[in-house]
């Protein structure tokens, strides 16, 4: 035998011996591990917002809010504010950053508009600065 | 001296570990794909977790823990909620909807949760393109 086949042998005496069976069992243990626990659908955020109906479900205020109405024009949602009406979520931002914020905003919708459009207009008037936002189910039945 | 097997040992731990995730919190794990609202939505420094969370689907259904209730249901769950609630820990709902599912489901859903004092809601949104 040469002189470095004894000196492996040697260290591999003085280590131990690795039991490669256990350990590729643990290491598959973790990978199923790891495999189930990690979450792979997209992070989830959150719009809060009141809930007000047209009754008067929620305190009133000495302020009227703003009304956004969501009506349905040419298969796109049209954000409407009195005489004012906007298109996208961009341009309503726009024009709720001139509006005053106190007295919140309440928001309605048609019946035939989606849902999508509903969190745009939340959307914008929370990146517009309100802080009291509420939305005005409609009894469509 | 007896000698204890390390690999095994470790082995034996991640099996009692994986065990005990999945029969305490199996139903955490996974929410109802639902193609939620294109929306960046808001940051908040402290996320608690709702206390009832309502899954609306494209054609109008309601699900809770991914099973399909009617509104009596949810009105039921709403007025236990409600009725437990207290000033730390009120009574809130998320809603997760189909962003394409029309308004009248969120409206019928939001009008039955009024009716039973809920005053609080929100909306769940995923970041992408602006829907």
């Amino acid at each position: 035998m040469s002189v470095a086949k004894k000196r492996n042998s040697k260290r591999s005496a003085a280590l131990g011996a690795l039991p490669l069976t256990s350990m590729i069992d643990v290491v598959f243990l973790l990978l199923i591990f790891f495999l189930v626990t990690a979450n792979f659908s997209k992070e989830e955020h959150e719009l809060p917002a009141a809930l007000q109906t047209d009754g008067g479900g929620v305190r009133s205020s000495d302020l009227q809010p703003q009304v956004i109405h969501i009506k349905h024009q040419n298969g796109k949602p049209l954000f409407t504010m009195g005489e004012v009406a906007l298109s996208d979520g961009k341009s309503l931002q726009e024009f709720l950053v001139s509006l005053p914020k106190e007295p919140g905003v309440a928001i309605k919708s048609d019946p035939d508009v989606s849902i999508s459009a509903v969190a745009t207009a939340l959307q914008a008037a929370r990146n517009a600065g309100f802080q009291r936002r509420s939305y005005v189910p409609t009894d469509g039945d | 001296m007896i000698s204890v097997d390390l690999t095994s040992m470790i082995d034996v731990v991640f099996q009692l570990i994986i065990f005990f995730m999945f029969t305490s919190q199996f139903s955490e794990l996974r929410r109802t794909e639902i193609d939620l609202p294109r929306q960046p939505g808001e940051e908040i420094s402290v996320r608690l977790e709702p206390s009832m969370i309502v899954d609306l689907t494209h054609d109008g259904q309601y699900l809770v823990e991914s099973k399909n209730v009617d509104l009596n249901v949810i009105e039921q769950l709403a007025r236990a909620g409600v009725s437990s609630q207290n000033d730390t820990d009120p009574f809130d709902v998320l809603i997760r909807p189909d962003r394409n599912a029309s308004v009248i489901y969120l409206d019928r859903l939001l009008l039955r949760l009024s009716e039973t004092g809920v005053q609080r809601w929100k909306l769940a949104t995923v970041e992408g393109g602006e829907s």
